[in-house]
């Protein structure tokens, strides 16, 4: 049987997270009401391990690092298929940076016992750096690929996968256990269905915090992080904008003047 | 010996196919300028086979050192192998500082580096100065202004940048300056292999040389109106970039996508067509030359940011500028043929 | 006090009808407006995403989930499709009688299929005497030969052309007073539907009528008891009929706030936003109130019902306030879009032209008034 862990995030919604901005005036950051949802690139991390689970014997795990709301997303998780979610809550691990997110992950997946697999999404659509993936293999002395796009084969612990390179991929063969990050065209995930939510009642969360990790307290969230932030500036513009006016066929011609002064036309 | 090489600021290179990427030259360069206030050595990593041709490039660029691996072993980007060789001399010589390209090996290696040095890395950075006290501040944007970060206390501090961040440096064919050979680690669990690499030729302008960019973003509103946006860039013989909600709507392919975790540009004219002028998205173009922007919002933070504004829904505009365009080229044409 | 908010469940189902609606529905939507059929990929799809066995047992292969979860589905769909809302809803007014009287024989037969969706099914009760007379209705019945035989026609029956399972109310060639209930399968000798109508709104929902000509229908399939069908066919319209108004009147009540919202935001005039002009403002208000007073009326009658109590009243106040205030949602939709409300490629045309087939669906806004009264008066 293979196990699985599905690392997932909880990210604000994607197309609202772009109205979070610094006000020019304040320069603090306004915060809005914006809902959580499942990165969606983990999305497509846990579809690969229930689409496995789908043609052989299969245990996936959740696990996802966050305040109480990311319940909510462990909760889906579930609906969607997983067999069971763990919830990496403690006011201690907040202000983490990608390692001692990754740190803290790897401890948790530590405790889980034998796994195969750990799939996280290439990177989340708010932090975006891309680290968690590779660090939580070199916490968990697993190899990783990065990008991956294809799962090809597998024969027993051999799995061969197509990741993504710039203008191109290649074809990798791992050895697991192994840590695979995925990009968007890995698959398309499937939507949640009723039957789905109603069996995933019967399934655990569990929610762990610093003294179920058995961590000391500075080894994470902020206090953990080797990075922070030393400052958050608003950017003054260094141009000045000219508005070009008139009817909408006047705008068209200037603008096609300016374009064939650019020698452009 | 060792003390000459300790807190230097590091560049991991790489080879693709034999040749060094511009994005490597480009961090040596700013590399050298931090190196120079610190008043430390700039030393490059580069790992391949049969790649000792290009090490003078690197020293024109602003080394002082190239740690040069070139062995079968390291013919193709293995990442543990490369982690390996990488984390082993860096241990060594304890470099203060350690700049890697956002290309997909970077994005893969730099982490596994920073984890095995147990150290912080920050990706994307879109400008990396020095604080008063010599700690790197890298910079990303974020919320729209510009966040610095910094690892006050882990070593090396640790960096990815995309290629068009930082100007190619002027190659000084008159430096030169050390080898050191790196030896492919022995004795390492390989649980990675790359069977096969294929490579896929790019069609048309790349989008980082291209001369005039045409980029879309959210306003297009539907796959028809982004089309339009496409017809645009065509009329133009321009490049067609995008942003990143253009992108999740599935109308184009993350290869497009202008921004500081996509591509950088430097055309001669950028237009930015429905898009809301995102920081994350401005700050990919790169000295442009002139900037300008069609979107319905007069309050667009796009129109702070280019020389010329119009303010319209472009779904409508676009159509009539490709109409309009079109009609110009062929009287154009005509009156050139009557002449 | 009552908690007015979704359990952490109820927030999944409503997650997840509206990404069935939004991949998977609306697709779908051009070539329905267009053609005004092509209901056959949809009601797969229905099928597919289970949306029609949320009511019915666990025992029968449903899903068991009550009338709260059936309006949440309803109200996702039908902000994407009104049409494929409308089919969905009266396939389960088809389904409602068959679990509250259908014998355990019935129940097996027709619900796991119900429920997989590889069967459909609708009721037929209004004729051209008038579906708000249901009593005058001319289909009769007679015992021929131990079984029954049906003559008459049934009009502006939804699904008429694609329920394989149709509920049928008839009255006792011999007794105007009794009235039994029966099922009929498409196939059946003597039954058929014929004319499909073509209707302003809810394009692509299926709407027709049906003929029983001499159609003979063995008695096992005899929904209740006999002479007491009126009973039978009634009692889901008065919950499920009205309940399913409600979701479809609030999903595109929603839909035209939603529009409204993103087009007041977005079209400029005097160098702002429209949404800037208090005027529109107002507009956008009102929608704003009666949506939030709607949903209330809705999710309250389908937590009684969910009890176990009669919800038929407060279902009754909900049909009719939702299906009125979509209707007028629809009209200020149209108009804070100016000229382009009259456009047909945006949907707000649509929503208007959908608006006017809420209202004498499942019950009149004047019958409505008449059993709200009776309530009050009583």
């Amino acid at each position: 049987m293979l196990r699985f862990v599905v690392c997932v995030k909880a990210v604000p919604e994607p197309k609202a997270a772009e109205e979070l901005k610094i006000d020019p005036v304040t320069k603090s950051l306004a915060r809005l009401d914006i809902p959580l949802v499942i990165n969606p690139l983990d999305r497509n991390a846990l579809e690969v391990a229930l689409l496995i689970k789908e043609q052989s014997a299969a245990h996936i795990t959740v696990i996802s690092m966050g305040p109480p709301p990311a319940g909510d997303i462990v909760k889906e998780c579930l609906a969607l298929g997983a067999d069971n979610g763990i919830l990496l809550s403690d006011p201690s691990f907040a202000g983490a940076d990608a390692f001692v997110t990754a740190y803290t992950l790897a401890k948790a997946i530590e405790k889980v016992a034998a796994v195969d697999v750990v799939l996280c999404g290439r990177a989340s659509s708010d932090g975006a750096t891309e680290w968690v993936g590779p660090e939580l293999a070199i916490f968990l002395d697993m190899p990783v690929v990065t990008m991956v796009r294809e799962f090809v084969e597998s024969e027993g612990t051999s799995w061969k996968v197509k990741a993504d390179l710039e203008n191109g991929y290649r074809l990798v063969q791992v050895e697991l256990p192994a840590v695979f990050t995925v990009t968007q065209d890995v698959n398309t995930p499937h939507t949640l269905s009723f039957s789905g939510i109603i069996k995933a009642r019967k399934k655990e969360i569990t929610t762990w915090g610093l003294d179920d990790l058995a961590l000391p307290a500075e080894s994470v969230g902020l206090k953990g992080s080797p990075t922070i932030v030393s400052n958050l500036t608003y950017v003054e513009s260094k141009r000045e904008c000219q508005i070009i006016e008139g009817t909408l066929e006047e705008k068209v011609d200037i603008l096609i003047n300016k374009l064939v002064e650019a020698g452009v036309i | 010996m060792m003390s000459d090489h300790k807190d230097s600021v590091w560049v991991i290179a790489e080879q693709v196919r034999g040749d060094i990427p511009a994005v490597c030259l480009e961090i040596i360069g700013q590399a050298r300028k931090l190196a120079d206030d610190l008043g430390v050595p700039v030393e490059v990593v580069l790992l391949g086979n049969g790649i000792s041709d290009q090490v003078d490039l690197l020293f024109f660029a602003g080394a002082n050192v190239v740690h040069l691996g070139d062995a079968p072993d390291f013919e193709d980007y293995q990442s543990e192998i490369f982690m390996e060789s990488i984390v082993s001399r860096a241990k060594e010589l304890d470099p203060q500082i350690m700049l890697i390209g956002s290309t997909f090996m970077g994005r893969e290696l730099a982490p596994l580096i920073a984890a095995k040095l147990g150290t912080g890395l920050t990706a994307h950075c879109i400008d990396l100065v020095l604080d008063e006290k010599g700690v790197l501040e890298q910079q990303i944007p974020a919320y729209g202004g510009m966040m610095s970060i910094i690892c006050p206390e882990k070593r090396p501090q640790i960096a990815t940048i995309a290629r068009g961040v930082f100007p190619m440096p002027a190659l000084d064919e008159n430096r030169s300056g050390k080898i050191l050979p790196v030896e492919p680690p022995q004795g390492i669990n390989i649980r990675v292999q790359t069977l096969e690499v294929l490579h896929i030729e790019p069609k048309g302008v790349p989008l980082e040389s291209a001369p005039v960019v045409v980029a879309g973003g959210s306003g297009a509103g539907s796959i028809e109106g982004w089309q339009d946006i496409e017809a645009l860039a065509e009329t133009l013989n321009a490049a067609l970039g995008s942003t990143r909600p253009a992108v999740d709507e599935g109308w184009t392919e993350l290869d497009t996508m202008i921004g500081q975790s996509g591509k950088m540009v430097s055309p001669e004219l950028y237009i930015g067509v429905g898009l809301s002028g995102e920081l994350q998205h401005m700050v990919g173009i790169v000295g442009a030359k002139v900037m300008i922007a069609i979107n319905n919002d007069p309050k667009a933070p796009v129109f702070e940011q280019v020389d010329y504004g119009v303010v319209e829904d472009c779904r409508v505009f676009v159509p009539a500028l490709v109409e309009s365009i079109k009609k110009y080229k062929s009287h154009a044409g005509r009156a050139a043929n009557e002449v | 006090m009552i908690d007015f908010t979704f359990t952490e469940e109820q927030d999944l189902f409503q997650k997840a009808a509206r990404e069935f609606a939004e991949t998977k529905i609306a697709p779908h939507v051009p070539e329905m407006e267009g053609t005004g059929q092509s209901w056959d990929p949809v009601i797969k799809e229905l099928g597919e995403a289970e949306m029609m066995a949320i009511t019915i047992p666990e025992e029968y292969g449903g899903l068991g989930l009550g009338a709260v979860v059936r309006l949440i589905a309803l109200e996702e769909i039908a902000r994407i499709s009104v049409a494929t809302a409308m089919m969905m809803q009266v396939g389960g007014l088809g389904i409602d009688p068959i679990i509250n009287f259908g014998s355990d024989e019935q129940k097996k037969k027709y619900l796991p299929g119900l429920a997989s969706g590889e069967r459909f099914a609708t009721v037929a009760v209004t004729e051209p005497t008038g579906g708000s007379d249901p009593k005058n209705c001319r289909t009769t019945y007679k015992k021929q030969n131990g079984s029954y035989i049906l003559n008459g026609r049934k009009c502006f029956i939804t699904n008429s052309h694609i329920a394989d399972t149709q509920v049928v109310l008839a009255v006792d060639e011999d007794n105007p007073e009794a009235f039994s209930t029966f099922i009929l399968e498409l196939g059946m000798d003597g039954f058929k539907p014929t004319h499909v109508e073509h209707k302003v709104g809810m394009r692509g929902c299926n709407t027709g009528e049906i003929e029983m000509n001499h159609c003979e229908v063995p008695t096992e399939n005899l929904l209740g008891q006999e002479g007491k069908g009126m009973r039978v066919s009634m009692v889901g319209i008065s919950e499920t009929g009205r309940g399913g108004m409600v979701g479809c009147a609030l999903g595109l009540h929603k839909a035209c706030l939603e529009a409204s919202v993103k087009f007041a935001n977005e079209r400029i005039l005097y160098g702002k936003p429209i949404s800037r002009l208090q005027g529109q403002q107002f507009k956008i208000a009102e929608m704003k109130i009666d949506l939030e007073a709607g949903r209330l009326l809705g999710y309250r009658a389908a937590s009684i019902q969910d009890k176990g109590g009669r919800a038929g009243n407060e279902y009754a106040v909900a049909k009719y306030f939702t299906t009125e205030a979509a209707q007028r949602a629809a009209k200020m939709a149209a108009d804070i879009h100016g000229g382009y409300g009259c456009m047909e490629e945006y949907p707000v045309t649509r929503y208007v032209r959908d608006s006017f087939v809420l209202g004498p669906s499942a019950g009149t806004s004047d019958i409505m008034k008449v059993i709200v009264a009776r309530w009050a008066l009583s």
